[in-house]
């Protein structure tokens, strides 16, 4: 697998100094959305990176220090930073990404009250802040709008002023709720 | 740092053995390793070893008073353990400013402590309950109190073999009262300009054991052991809680950065402890 950091520094090094080798590859297996993966990285590799290499691009990469959300994914159902895990601790882990929560022919809810509310503008933040809002709903199905605000304060949006996301999500739980009434 | 081999034991003594005489680097959360990683080109580790799977760091537990939180008790656990929530309400309350969810189901007590930032969050709660940090290498184990383990601005104690593998606290008791307060500029994902931490155990209106601690204004939070001496013994009223303030104030030397002023910290550290303590104890402030 091709590293996609633009790797091998061409700073000068003190003649003592061994020639630069290649960092040694690690065998990593996990499960994507249900779909066993199976890639080589070095173990410096972020799970951001592994991820993004491996086609699964709905997983952005906005600052690459944990502070705006946008790589969130589930891991074994707990949300995280993809951008703050090094791939290889992925190994033998299940990772949801916000295809694995709905696609574009079978929408989740949640996603087709962002789509009804307007909540997505430039829609970079969307992926991880759906995922978050996910995680949010599966631990309080009836969240208050601050425990909404609280949910998603991992999740930076620069477009939406988070108004319109609020009430996606507020809406989305009256929905899910309103659904899973009907099945009892 | 690039090109490190990685190894992920499940045991203790398999982490420690893995450890031993090697250029290493622990991993856990990795909320703190990953945006050091992107920045620090060329540390020093050849070995990075994963904690993450060792199910003997995990967890929190009580017996005999004593609680203790595994290196890897996150603090997404410190808002949802009943043990917690019982006995140490104060680390819910701080887990709940703590930077935002999504980090919180990751960042680690452990992780929060050895990253030994001024500002780490985890800190100013633990050092007001009087906690102490496990450590354990081939050669033994130790224990230190975690005001003396803090030994400067990101330096601890440690030894380079040694592993964090609890931090346990004497349980304050069902009716100690308390108070956390986290000055920052935002609700969620701030550095903190002022944590407040403030433990006191009251019997018959007597503050019979105090524990307040600082955070952000010192290179590593501390204990304000004087403060603590003004209240222990007394039943406190205001002007009381008022010298005890000052006596938190006084070793507070804070730092001008773009969060705040020096002398703006400094003032806080006067009006928050004081705040805290009269909140705890409901005594009236008039001017507050």
């Amino acid at each position: 697998m091709k590293m996609a950091t633009t790797s091998k520094s061409k700073r000068t090094r003190k003649s003592s100094t061994p020639a630069y080798v290649p960092p040694k590859k690690l065998p990593i297996s996990f499960t994507v959305n249900g779909q066993e993966v199976t890639a080589e990285a070095p173990a410096h590799t972020s799970l951001l990176y592994l991820l993004r290499d491996l086609g699964f691009t709905e997983v952005k990469n906005g600052c690459e220090a944990g502070d705006c959300g946008a790589c969130t994914i589930l891991l074994d159902g707990l949300a995280m930073n993809a951008c703050c895990a090094l791939g290889v601790q992925a190994e033998g882990r299940e990772i949801t990404t916000v295809k694995g929560i709905g696609t574009v022919d079978n929408l989740h809810p949640i996603q087709v009250k962002f789509i009804e509310h307007g909540a997505i503008q430039c829609g970079f933040c969307t992926p991880g802040m759906i995922v978050a809002a996910k995680e949010l709903l599966d631990i309080n199905p009836n969240p208050s709008r601050h425990e909404i605000k609280a949910g998603i304060a991992g999740n930076l949006c620069r477009c939406t002023g988070y108004v319109k996301i609020i009430d996606a999500i507020e809406a989305a739980a009256e929905d899910l709720s309103s659904k899973k009434g009907k099945r009892k | 740092m690039r090109g490190f081999d990685f190894v992920a034991p499940t045991t203790i003594s398999a982490t420690l053995k893995a450890a031993k005489g090697r250029n290493t680097k622990f991993i856990a959360g990795g909320t703190n390793f990953l945006p050091d990683l992107r920045h620090q080109h060329d540390g020093p580790a050849k070995v990075v070893i994963d904690l993450m799977r060792v199910s003997a760091l995990q967890g929190i537990s009580s017996s005999k008073g004593q609680i203790k939180l595994g290196a890897l008790a996150t603090m997404t656990d410190f808002l949802t353990n009943k043990i917690i929530l019982k006995e140490a309400p104060i680390l819910a309350a701080m887990s709940e400013k703590f930077a935002g969810p999504i980090i919180r189901n990751r960042a680690t007590v452990a992780g929060n402590i050895i990253d030994g930032g001024p500002a780490a969050d985890a800190v100013p709660p633990l050092l007001a309950l009087k906690a102490k940090v496990r450590l354990a290498s081939e050669k033994g184990r130790r224990t230190v109190d975690l005001d003396k383990f803090l030994t400067g601005y990101r330096q601890t104690a440690i030894r380079s073999d040694e592993l964090i593998t609890a931090v346990t606290f004497p349980s304050p008791g069902r009716n100690h009262k308390w108070g956390y307060y986290k000055l920052a500029r935002r609700n969620a994902m701030a550095i903190t300009v002022v944590g407040v931490a403030v433990v006191l155990k009251v019997r018959r209106k007597k503050v019979e054991e105090a524990g307040i601690s600082l955070g952000s204004v010192t290179a590593a939070p501390i204990r304000c052991y004087e403060a603590e001496k003004i209240l222990e013994g007394n039943v406190v009223d205001l002007e009381l809680a008022q010298k005890a303030a000052e006596a938190c104030a006084a070793v507070a030397t804070p730092i001008d950065d773009i969060r705040a002023s020096a002398e703006y910290r400094k003032l806080m550290c006067e009006v928050l402890p004081r705040r805290l303590i009269c909140q705890a104890l409901d005594i009236s402030q008039d001017n507050d």
